[in-house]
């Protein structure tokens, strides 16, 4: 099966890239930059009109939605084992993870509009940065205490899936709310950023980084 | 039994059109957002961080609405409103599944910053116009897929549809409509359906929007 991912070193397509390093399939990457033109050529827009990544091409068909795309590949890859089928007694709650990590990551995704496309501070609103770290808080907070049980990740069987969904949101929340409150949810980054396959996703050294800086504070109202 | 958490006019319509669409009877809790109600310790028992929807069903509680019209969907197959594993459409549909959502996310930023955060809002005008004209491109790229077929799968009317239920009706505050022909007849469509007619009756008074549209601010 021919799989290629389009990508942008610590993008929302570093999930994909990610689980298909967990799966151990073969897959061409390509790397793309996030802050020139390039996703807005005419040769990526055939292929994601939203410009935008991820785009997954597998099969002829192309898929651009994270979420769909990592709820398709554990379920056509089923000997894989970290999906969550229809009738698995976790099957509830492995869906309401997957689509949890757009709940974190629709905060991450406006937090880092605010704290670094929009480069000038008269550009930004530190209103609505302050609010946007504070939901993201909350929104955690429902993860802190799932954890609360000592399971090691989202599904009690252990790492699925959804772990790359949302832990890719995890460990970027961390950039822009105190994890102070949160030791669940530290505890979980550190323990997803310890695996090899998340390890062999992250940018090489040199790479293209969104993120420069290890916290972005928002700026006092 | 199936409950139902739900906010007039949120992301819980969506559920609530669906379980009207699959003939679920459904218990219905009313909350406010101005109220304080869900911030009630009942609620907080059922949803720790205050979220609605929250689907109370097979003995379990279920939040993510995405999650919930999968899961849905696919524990009622006898509806068929959903696509399942191996179906031909399960790409597309878990696409657009998953577009809603990017969709809404969009919508959600746009209502917290011109509707929560004080009038006039101190958000930044960019970020708004930003947002507004993101919002403008999600639109047109369903006008496109609705001006080839009646509902989001060229199959028919699926689960995937009702996901649009908080979108669609929220984009018009933000984002002038007039442009998109096709959006106009599929909503035409939608508000045809009896279930969907029914779900608007049990749904509730909006409390959110208080003008028909809000412009950009100058900056």
């Amino acid at each position: 099966m021919q799989i290629t991912l389009h990508h942008a070193h610590e993008a929302r397509s570093f999930r994909v890239l990610w689980l298909l390093e967990e799966m151990g399939l073969d897959y061409e990457l390509v790397v793309h930059n996030f802050f020139d033109k390039s996703l807005r050529k005419p040769e990526y827009l055939e292929i994601n009109p939203a410009a935008r990544v991820p785009a997954l091409e597998i099969d002829g068909r192309i898929i651009c939605e994270s979420g769909a795309i990592v709820e398709y590949l554990c379920e056509i890859f089923p000997e894989k084992g970290l999906g969550r089928p229809a009738g698995d007694p976790e099957r509830m709650e492995y869906l309401d993870m997957l689509h949890y990590a757009e709940s974190i990551g629709q905060h991450g995704a406006n937090l880092t509009q605010a704290h670094i496309v929009l480069y000038k501070p008269e550009m930004r609103s530190p209103t609505q940065m302050n609010l946007e770290a504070r939901r993201l808080h909350k929104v955690l907070e429902r993860m802190e205490r799932m954890l609360g049980d000592g399971r090691d990740y989202l599904m009690a069987s252990g790492f699925s899936g959804a772990d790359c969904a949302v832990g890719f949101g995890v460990v970027l929340a961390r950039k822009f709310t105190s994890f102070d409150a949160l030791p669940n949810c530290a505890a979980y980054a550190a323990r997803v950023e310890a695996r090899p396959a998340y390890q062999r996703a992250l940018p090489p050294v040199g790479g293209q980084r969104i993120y420069t800086q290890e916290f972005y504070e928002a700026a006092d109202v | 039994m199936i409950r139902l958490h739900h906010i007039p006019f949120s992301r819980s319509f969506r559920i609530l059109w669906l379980l009207e669409e699959m003939g679920l009877e459904a218990d219905l809790k009313h909350y406010s957002i101005t109220d304080g109600s869900l911030r009630a310790s009942e609620f907080k028992a059922i949803s720790p961080v205050g979220r609605v929807p929250a689907l109370e069903i097979d003995g379990k509680t279920i939040f993510e609405s995405g999650a919930i019209v999968e899961y849905l969907a696919e524990t009622r197959p006898d509806h068929g409103l959903g696509r399942l594993a191996g179906d031909a459409e399960r790409v597309p549909y878990l696409e657009w599944l998953g577009f809603a959502e990017t969709q809404a996310s969009i919508l959600a930023s746009l209502n917290m910053q011109h509707l929560f955060m004080g009038d006039p809002t101190p958000a930044a005008p960019v970020v708004l116009k930003l947002e507004a004209a993101r919002l403008g491109a999600t639109l047109k790229a369903m006008d496109r897929t609705l001006g080839e077929r009646d509902w989001l799968l060229e199959s028919g009317f699926s689960a995937a549809d009702t996901m649009m239920g908080f979108n669609l009706f929220s984009a018009p505050y933000y984002v002038a409509m007039d442009r998109f022909a096709n959006l106009a007849a599929y909503r035409a469509r939608i508000e045809a359906r009896p279930a969907y007619q029914r779900a608007r009756e049990k749904d509730g008074k909006q409390e959110f929007y208080k003008k028909d549209f809000y412009a950009v601010p100058e900056g």
